[in-house]
C-alpha cells in the first residue's frame, strides 16, 4: 500500500522535480560560472582575500531557491488533493491516515533533502578544485540554513493548506511563516552554527504539525 | 480494549507544539516590532581627554546642534574646544593659525601629531564573528611604499603553519617548513592557541601575526623578504594567560598590539617587545580603579595622541571613560558614566513580555537564541 502511494506520489509531482532540478541546475551553474569568471578576472588570490576578509562567498543568488522550491513543492502536492477534497481517498484508504500522509510528507521531505545534498555535492566538488577546504566548508555552512529553510517552507505550507479552516489557515500562516523566516536573519557566512540544533528541533516540531491538519479535517472542521 | 477516539487520540497533543510554538514567535517578533517601529535615537557622545582643562571633554549632539562639555559640566563654544583639544582639533587650529608652538616642552608640528594619532576600535561582536581559519602573510618589506597581497593563504596545523598556493591550490611545503621550523628555532610550541593578524593592504605597513603557543608564550611573527622574523614577546618571563591579541600598526610605528590577560588586563606591546600594562594604577591615582577590559562583553575605543590615549569602555550598564599617558600608559584620570535608566516603554515591555526572545545579538554575528538579552 505504502508502495502504492510513493508511486501516486511521484505520478503526482515528477514534473516538479524534474523542474525543480533544472532550476537547481540552472541556479549552480551561473553560481559556479560567476565564481569561475571573478577568479580569472579579478585573480586568484583577491578572488580568496576578498572570501576570507569581506565575507563575501558568491553563492547568495542560492539563497531563496531552496525556500521557492520548499514552497513550490507543498502547493503542489497537496493543493490538487484539497481541491474537491480529494484527500478523502487517501484517508479512506485501509491504512492508518498517519503512516498515509506520514509517506506523502516524508517522500517529499526525502526528495527534498536529496535534492539540496546534490546542490551542496555540486558546489563543494567543483570549489574544491578552486579553493581551500576551509571556504568550500565556509559555503556549505552559509548554504545550509538556506536549505532548513526549504524545508521548513514545506512543513509549514503542508500544515496550512491540510487545515480545513481558512480562520485557522491564516493562524497557521502567522505562527509559519516567522519560523521559516528564521532562517534568513543573515546572509553572512557561516553564522549559523550554533543555530543547527534548534533548526533540527523546529524541523521536527513543524513536520507534525500536518497530521493535526489532518485530523481536524478528519473531524469535519469546515 | 477501548477504542481509541479521535477526542483522544494522541494527535491532539500536537496542539500543545503549535501553542508553544505561537509562544516563540510573540517572544521573539513583538519586542523585534516594538524596537523597529521606535528605535533608540539616543546616540553615545563621543568623549577625549583634554591635556589642557585636564579633563574628559564630551561632544553632545542634540536636535543637530554640538555641545562641548566637560566632565565638570562647564560648556565651551566650538572654538574653546578647539583650543582645549589642539592635538585633536590640530587641522582647525593649523587653518586658523592657533596651533600653539610647543606643548609641555614638545614642539608641535602637524607631521608629529599625525604620527602619534592613534585610533582602535572593537566590539565583542566584531570579535566573535565565525573564524574561517585561513590568513594572510603579507610581505613585511618589500621595499615598495604599497603593500601587496600575498600569492598565498596559510592556515594552522598541529605541527606548525601550512601555505597553500593560490595558483595550484596546492600547499607549498618548504614555506610551510621554512615557517613552521623557524618558529620552532624560537621556541614556539605548537599548535598554535590564539593568533591574530590584519590582513589588509589598506595600511602604511605591516606587523605580521601575534600568536600564542601550547604553553601560552607569545610570539610576533612575520615575513620579511620572503623570509619568517620571529620575535618571542616579553622574552617569555610573562606568566600570563592571553585570551586576545590585537596586531596594530601605528603610524609612528612604537607598538606592535595590544593583548587582554585572563584577569582582563590590557597590554600594549612595544615594538622592542616589551609588554607595558595600559592604565594601571600610578602613584598619584592610587584612590582610582585601574582599567579593566573584558572582550567578550565590552566594546572598547581608543582615540590616541601625543600626550595621552582616551580610552571608552561600553559595557551592559555604564560607560567606562580612561585616560592614560601615551608613553607609560599610566592612568591618569577616569570616570564611569552609568546607562540611563530604562525608558517607560522600555519598562512597560519589560512587563508586559516577561520572556522576551532574540536570536542576534550585540556580543556576536551568530545566530542563537538568548532571552532577555536586551
Amino acid at each position: 500500500m505504502l508502495k502504492s502511494i510513493f508511486y501516486k506520489e511521484w505520478l503526482k509531482l515528477r514534473l516538479f522535480w524534474c523542474l525543480a532540478l533544472v532550476i537547481h541546475g540552472g541556479v549552480l551553474a551561473y553560481i559556479l560560472l560567476s565564481i569561475r569568471s571573478t577568479l580569472l578576472t579579478s585573480g586568484v588570490m583577491e578572488t580568496w582575500a576578498t572570501m576570507i576578509g569581506r565575507d563575501v562567498l558568491m553563492v547568495n543568488t542560492l539563497m531563496y531557491i531552496p525556500l521557492l522550491t520548499g514552497a513550490a513543492l507543498a502547493l503542489c502536492q497537496w493543493l490538487p488533493e484539497m481541491q474537491v477534497k480529494r484527500i478523502r481517498l487517501t484517508l479512506h484508504l485501509p491504512i492508518d491516515y498517519t503512516r498515509s500522509i506520514g509517506t506523502m510528507l516524508l517522500c517529499s521531505l526525502v526528495g527534498l533533502c536529496l535534492l539540496f545534498a546534490l546542490d551542496a555535492a555540486v558546489l563543494a566538488i567543483v570549489e574544491q578544485a578552486w579553493m581551500p577546504r576551509e571556504l568550500v566548508l565556509r559555503t556549505f555552512l552559509t548554504c545550509l540554513p538556506w536549505f532548513f529553510g526549504g524545508l521548513l517552507v514545506y512543513t509549514v505550507l503542508s500544515w496550512c493548506i491540510l487545515e480545513p479552516q481558512w480562520k485557522m489557515r491564516c493562524v497557521n500562516l502567522l505562527i509559519g511563516l516567522p519560523l521559516v523566516a528564521l532562517c534568513f536573519l543573515t546572509a553572512q557566512p557561516a553564522c549559523y552554527i550554533p543555530m543547527f540544533p534548534w533548526l533540527v528541533l523546529l524541523l521536527l516540531a513543524t513536520g507534525v504539525l500536518p497530521f493535526y491538519s489532518i485530523y481536524r479535517f478528519k473531524l469535519g472542521k469546515q | 480494549m477501548k477504542p481509541i477516539t479521535y477526542h483522544q487520540s494522541p494527535i491532539t497533543n500536537i496542539k500543545y507544539i503549535i501553542i508553544a510554538l505561537a509562544i516563540i514567535v510573540i517572544a521573539w517578533l513583538v519586542p523585534a516590532l516594538v524596537e523597529l517601529v521606535s528605535p533608540r535615537t539616543d546616540r553615545m557622545p563621543f568623549v577625549v581627554y583634554s591635556c589642557l582643562d585636564s579633563t574628559f571633554i564630551r561632544f553632545e549632539t542634540q536636535n543637530k546642534q554640538v555641545r562641548y562639555v566637560d566632565f565638570r559640566g562647564q560648556e565651551f563654544t566650538k572654538a574653546e574646544a578647539d583650543s582645549l583639544l589642539p592635538l585633536f582639533s590640530f587641522r582647525q587650529l593649523v587653518a586658523e593659525g592657533r596651533l600653539p608652538d610647543s606643548l609641555y616642552g614638545v614642539a608641535l608640528t602637524p607631521k608629529l601629531i599625525q604620527q602619534n594619532a592613534f585610533h582602535f576600535k572593537t566590539s565583542p561582536k566584531q570579535l566573535n564573528r565565525p573564524p574561517v581559519g585561513l590568513y594572510l602573510m603579507l610581505e613585511s618589506a618589500s621595499g615598495r611604499v604599497d603593500l601587496q597581497l600575498p600569492n598565498d593563504v596559510f592556515r594552522l596545523t598541529n605541527e606548525g603553519l601550512e601555505f597553500i598556493d593560490a595558483e595550484t591550490n596546492t600547499v607549498n611545503r618548504a614555506k610551510s617548513r621554512s615557517f613552521s621550523r623557524e618558529l620552532t628555532k624560537q621556541g614556539f610550541t605548537f599548535p598554535v592557541q590564539l593568533i591574530w593578524g590584519n590582513g589588509s593592504t589598506r595600511k602604511d605597513y605591516d606587523n605580521g601575526f601575534l600568536l600564542t603557543d601550547a604553553h601560552n608564550r607569545l610570539f610576533q611573527l612575520k615575513m620579511v623578504k620572503g623570509m619568517p622574523w620571529v620575535m618571542e614577546i616579553d622574552n617569555g618571563q610573562s606568566q600570563r594567560q592571553f585570551t586576545n591579541l590585537f596586531v596594530i600598526e601605528p603610524a609612528n610605528r612604537a607598538l606592535i598590539g595590544l593583548v587582554v590577560t585572563d584577569d582582563h588586563r590590557l597590554w600594549a606591546v612595544r615594538a622592542n617587545g616589551e609588554l607595558a600594562e595600559i592604565g594601571k594604577i600610578g602613584q598619584s591615582q592610587s584612590q582610582r580603579q585601574s582599567l579593566l577590559y573584558d572582550p567578550q562583553q565590552m566594546q572598547i575605543a581608543i582615540v590616541g595622541d601625543l600626550f595621552h590615549w582616551t580610552i571608552t569602555l561600553y559595557t551592559a550598564t555604564d560607560t567606562r571613560y580612561y585616560a592614560v599617558d601615551a608613553k607609560t600608559f599610566e592612568l591618569v584620570d577616569a570616570a564611569i558614566v552609568p546607562d540611563p535608566a530604562p525608558t517607560t516603554k522600555q519598562r512597560i515591555l519589560r512587563c508586559l513580555l516577561p520572556i522576551r526572545l532574540r536570536f542576534t545579538s550585540w556580543r556576536t554575528q551568530s545566530i542563537a537564541p538568548s532571552i532577555n538579552d536586551d
